[in-house]
């Protein structure tokens, strides 16, 4: 990656002795960020260690208790979004953002819409959002379309084109891969670079140290607020770089276990859904971890919900212990032992507003029943217990799960199966969104649960992910298993080939 | 964010919580202080049995129903209605010779029919249970219009009222009225089974995040069907007890109950330490609007003046409530 | 570099807007139809008169509608914990009363325009207040606030009609140009100027953008409590409008409001059916609230009873919303 000299122009960024303090929580402890013109700087941290304060601190959405920003060698003072907007730095949000029900030319320019004797000129919006865009990506959009009829990628550009629109000196990309298959995150990076050579200056945040290695010229760490290093991804291997993040070595990211697979537990014949999956048929043994994976429209998805009866099939069986079952809803499936650790973990997974233990305790309520009642210390005992045996990490069973780190969020989820004591989990990106340490922490469960004799099924599009955890790798293309891998024969690159139909079937 | 220095800040803010918590009861305790100070007739026994018995049983039983649906996620505006059809068959049974308790039964099954349309609209058909309730709300309007020759009630004559409904309306059990007895039991009922059965952690959960609920394999359509039989039945109860005591059937009388449910069972949610709607709370609010109601009538308000005081009493408790939750969210 | 042409989201996309695109289609075919259906077995249905009647009957309760369309855009769909204003009817029961009053108490048009207009914007800040400075839930506040006003209404009309009968009053009950009742062209001139206003100009987008996807507009720079506020002010002035033109048709004040609510309430909701992108709109909520009135007129003219009129807008909600939630149902 070809280093910009920054010593000669003063950095686009600096941020110094950053102090932000929330009631009793202290989460910028004089934190510093400088970032050169015209590269690409990532930030990264666990969640908890000031990144997105710090970015909200540069929105104009926090202002600092103490601290100085400058922004191209001028100190700003007082920052209000409206002035954020005006000193040309943009963000890309990790949630979309975008309205709904409007078109594209509406979408990009909300709050600048181009008149006409004081009426909305929506033709020539549309016409210019479109001419951006393909201008910019080289991509043509559906005509006509509101943003709910795109796709999270097209999404993405349109925000990006958004952005862009404001004619930004800084653009700041907030964990923007998150929901994008392999090829889009391709596209964006490619993106991105042609924006540094544009001349706009890049911060980049995200989880995925293969990125960060991939895309930023530098990288910051920051740890409980602070600034622990700035350095070059191209000179500190992504292993330096998390140990940074956490002060301490994680060891091997992928801890390997050693588990026999036992009985089959669940067994996949000729299961179709239109129009994404055509035919899968497998077999899910006790005491293994088989890793799905497969492109958006590949029929992984699909897969998912008809396995937690949240579909029906068009054809196929699915068997349990020999058993074919009817799977007409999740009640069903839960009653035969399935699991689902959900991708839309705030949405489907966690009840944000209730606590840890009325999320634990959720899917199990009839455990802890006596003469009708539920009986609130014995919740509390198995609650207590499961918060001890994941490591979860807060102040007590009432805390309100909004409360809680993304990775400990995960793993009230994992804990309300576990109280279930589920057989058959399916976890469905269950690391996205989720700092490196408690990654390892969830892998580390994930071993327990198959030492334990439950079965996995772990859907993920991190192929590093995969090839480390699963013992085998079922690869989906175009609804059809293109390919199944035993682990040791799986890179990562053999993974992508095979789910983008590069190979041929063998 | 990480919490590692959470608990004392959670720790800080645990007083202020109890004391906006206890708003309700405040609110209710000042205005029967204020009762008490500015008339000698309010804090008498036979004046606090007739504001029980009057201005609270009716609207505490409605509330009750209301509660439930609110606590699941949704809202029934047809409480009035299955109010009504309650009443409906219960008095017109009566009228055309049928014994006491069948015409009860009827009744009841009248109410629960209310409630089982509610119950297909949202479950079967998907639509949102404001919407679905409300279309229930006209067309049993229409139903009572159609069967009663445009509004007309039908009155019992005296000898046709069975004993089993004059105690049941004006009866009292151990010197305690029978109706105070009723909703006693019903209070009861529901703040267990709402708390602590299982079925009532099931449908909490489902008003929290229905979709969790969905995605944790929790019977929510079942549930669902139930919470709506359930408060068509409880307003039937309302309807039945309301016959009973003014020995008629007036159509659409039901309707006047509505706002002032909905109205108490959020109060009542400020009794929640997350804002849920509950039972004790809703019982608190029905009292806050009974007492209230009776307290300005005592000191001579204007009968209009009256349901002005009441509503502003309602605004500033919602205000209190709400801005308080806010400024504790702010902390 | 080539340019790639992308697909919308799948298949799911298309569905979806061939839905929306057939309901609304659907609707517009079923209003038709009505009409159609009653110009056949209903006398005098098919008169100018009837016709241009029916439009100025209808102005009340679509001015109201208008005022809860714009709350109800600005506040988001979601009927419970999203926008409504549930205090519209009793805030034209007591401007009709405040209006009806100060004519009896001698006070000219003028005066009691600006009065009736400040009480319903008064009302509309009360709301304001309490939505968007306290946080109150708008089916709360707005259901607080409506016993308030309803309450004071009370208070000034002691439960009688007042009446009141000007000049000024009388030219607007009265039939205009072109024959078309006075009633009429307001209501078409109200509904062009909003409909411009909320559809086609800046504030009007940033209005539907407040209300759909609130963190959106926030990211876009837009004062979200600024627009919601102005909503129920808007709502509020809409309804002191109702209230003067309520007071001329009825020649004075009217009691009981409750009729009133839910038929603005069916109004605004059916309204949605009748947009393009199935959102609220003024130009549906015009087109819903005709539908209404047609439906009430034609029942009338054909002698049946008024009784079945409660029941079927009941079935007319319970359709719509079935409709559109399968449709969105499809899409989740």
């Amino acid at each position: 990656m070809p280093s910009t000299d920054h010593s000669a122009a003063p950095p686009a960024l600096a941020m110094h002795g950053l102090i932000k303090d929330f009631g009793g929580v202290r989460a910028l402890d004089g934190a510093e960020f400088e970032v050169g013109p015209g590269e690409i700087h990532g930030l990264v941290g666990q969640n908890g260690a000031g990144k997105s304060t710090l970015i909200k601190v540069l929105a104009g959405i926090y202002r600092p208790d103490e601290g100085r920003i400058a922004i191209d060698g001028q100190p700003v003072t007082d920052l209000t979004p409206h002035q954020v907007d005006q000193l040309g730095i943009q963000f890309i949000h990790q949630d979309r953002l975008l309205v709904p029900s409007f078109t594209v030319g509406e979408a990009v320019f909300l709050g600048r819409e181009h008149t006409a004797a004081g009426l909305l000129a929506r033709r020539r919006m549309e016409r210019e959002a479109r001419a951006l865009i393909t201008e910019q990506f080289g991509v043509e959009l559906p005509k006509g379309a509101l943003i709910s009829e795109l796709t999270t990628a097209q999404q993405q550009l349109v925000q990006i084109v958004r952005a862009l629109a404001q004619k930004p000196r800084i653009l700041v990309f907030d964990e923007p891969t998150a929901a994008l298959v392999k090829r889009e995150v391709d596209r964006l990076f490619a993106i991105i670079e042609r924006l540094r050579g544009q001349g706009i200056t890049i911060v980049y945040i995200s989880h995925y140290l293969q990125e960060i290695e991939r895309l930023c010229d530098r990288v910051t760490v920051l740890r409980n607020g602070r600034h622990v290093g700035t350095v070059s991804p191209a000179a500190t291997p992504a292993r330096e770089i998390a140990r940074m993040m956490v002060a301490r070595d994680l060891g091997e990211l992928f801890p390997k276990r050693q588990v026999a697979p036992g009985a089959p537990a669940l067994a996949v014949r000729n299961l179709a859904r239109r129009p994404h999956l055509q035919e899968v048929s497998f077999t899910l043994r006790r005491g293994e971890i088989l890793g799905v994976t497969g492109l958006l429209g590949s029929g992984v998805k699909e897969l998912v919900r008809l396995l937690f009866g949240l579909d029906r099939p068009d054809a196929g069986q699915i068997e349990f212990g020999g058993q074919v079952a009817t799977l007409g809803n999740p009640a069903a499936a839960v009653a035969r032992g399935m699991a689902l650790v959900p991708e839309d973990r705030r949405g489907q997974g966690v009840a944000l507003d209730a606590s840890v233990r009325d999320n634990t305790t959720l899917a199990s309520l009839d455990r802890f029943v006596r003469g009708g009642l539920v009986r609130r210390a014995e919740e509390d005992g198995e609650t207590r217990r499961l918060i001890e045996e994941l490591r979860i990490r807060t102040p007590g069973p009432d805390t309100a799960v909004r409360d809680l780190s993304g990775g400990n969020q995960q793993k009230v989820v994992i804990a309300k199966w576990l109280a279930r004591r589920s057989e058959v989990y399916l976890l469905d990106e269950p690391t996205v969104g989720v700092d490196i340490a408690a990654k390892v922490e969830i892998y580390r469960l994930i071993g327990e649960l198959v030492e334990r004799g439950a079965a996995v099924l772990l859907v993920s599009s991190d192929l590093d992910e995969l090839a480390g955890i699963a013992d085998r790798i079922l690869v989906l293309y175009r609804g059809a298993v293109v390919r199944e891998l035993p682990a040791e024969n799986a890179s990562s690159d053999a993974l992508l080939a095979w789910s983008t139909g590069a190979m041929e079937a063998a | 964010m990480a919490q590692a220095t959470l608990p004392t800040a959670q720790h800080r803010r645990r007083l202020p919580d109890l004391v906006f918590q206890m708003g309700l009861p405040l609110a209710l305790l000042l205005v029967v202080l204020f009762f008490a100070w500015s008339s000698p007739a309010f804090l008498v026994p036979s004046n606090l049995e007739s504001v029980l018995v009057n201005n609270f049983t009716l609207l505490a039983i409605v509330s009750i129903a209301m509660t439930l649906a609110v606590a699941s996620g949704g809202i029934d505006l047809s409480v009035g209605t299955a109010l009504d059809f309650a009443s409906l068959l219960f008095v017109s049974l009566i009228a055309a010779g049928q014994p006491f308790g069948i015409a009860l039964l009827a009744g009841l099954l009248g109410g629960l029919a209310a409630g089982l349309f509610n119950a297909f609209l949202i479950v079967a058909l998907g639509i949102t249970p404001f919407l679905a309730t409300l279309g229930t709300l006209f067309i049993g309007r229409s139903v009572q219009q159609l069967t009663t020759g445009g509004g007309i009630p039908i009155y019992l004559s005296k000898a046709k009222v069975p004993e089993a409904a004059t105690f049941l309306a004006h009866g009292d059990i151990l010197g305690i009225a029978t109706p105070l007895w009723v909703v006693a039991s019903l209070i009861i009922l529901f703040t267990v089974l709402l708390r602590a059965t299982p079925f009532g952690r099931r449908v909490t959960a489902i008003g929290v995040q229905p979709a969790v609920a969905w995605y944790s394999g929790l019977p929510v359509r079942r549930d669902l069907v139930l919470v709506y039989l359930l408060s068509a039945l409880v307003a039937a109860v309302a309807g039945l007890m309301l016959s009973a005591t003014v020995n008629a059937y007036v159509p659409s009388s039901g309707n006047a109950f509505l706002l002032n449910a909905i109205g108490a069972t959020f109060i009542g949610t400020t009794l929640d330490r997350r804002g849920r709607p509950n039972v004790p709370g809703t019982v608190l609010g029905v009292l806050l609007l009974a007492v209230v109601a009776n307290g300005l009538l005592l000191i001579g308000w204007n009968f209009y003046w009256q349901q002005v005081g009441t509503g502003v009493l309602i605004f500033l408790v919602l205000v209190a409530s709400f801005a308080s939750r806010r400024w504790r969210k702010a902390a | 570099m080539s340019t790639v042409i992308e697909q919308a989201g799948g298949e799911r996309a298309d569905l979806r807007r061939l839905g929306a695109l057939a309901l609304r289609a659907g609707s517009l075919l079923a209003f038709v139809a009505v009409l159609v259906f009653f110009s056949a077995t209903a006398p005098f249905f098919l008169s100018f008169f009837n016709f241009t009647n029916v439009i100025a009957q209808s102005a009340i309760l679509a001015i109201l509608a208008f005022g809860m369309t714009v709350v109800i855009i600005g506040g988001g769909g979601n009927v419970v914990t999203g926008g409504i204003d549930l205090s519209v009817a009793a805030n034209l029961g007591l401007c009709a009363a405040v209006y009806a009053a100060l004519i009896q108490a001698g006070q000219g048009d003028a005066t009691a325009i600006l009065t009736t207009m400040a009480t319903g914007l008064a009302v509309g800040a009360a709301n304001a207040f309490a939505v968007v400075a306290v946080g109150i839930l708008p089916l709360l506040a707005t259901l607080a606030v409506m016993n308030v006003a309803a309450g004071l209404e009370l208070v000034l009309t002691e439960n009688t009609v007042l009446s009141a009968s000007t000049p000024f009053l009388m030219a607007i009950n009265n039939v205009g140009p072109f024959g078309v009742p006075n009633l009429a062209w307001i209501l078409l001139v109200v509904a062009v100027v909003l409909i411009l206003l909320v559809q086609f100009t800046p504030v009007g987008l940033r209005l539907q953008a407040v209300g759909e996807h609130r963190e959106a507009a926030r990211a876009a720079g837009l004062p979200v409590a600024r627009y919601v506020a102005a909503t129920y002010l808007v709502s509020g002035l809409f309804a002191a409008l109702g209230a003067i033109l309520s007071v001329a048709y009825l020649s004075g004040s009217s009691t009981g409001s409750a009729e009133l609510l839910l038929g603005v309430v069916v109004t605004a909701l059916l309204g949605v059916v009748f947009s393009r992108r199935l959102v609220p709109t003024i130009g549906g909520t015009l087109l819903a609230a005709l539908f209404i009135g047609f439906l009430g007129n034609g029942f009338q003219l054909l002698n049946i009873s008024s009784y079945w009129v409660s029941g079927v807008q009941g079935a007319l909600i319970l359709l719509v919303v079935a409709a559109t939630s399968v449709l969105r149902r499809k899409e989740s």
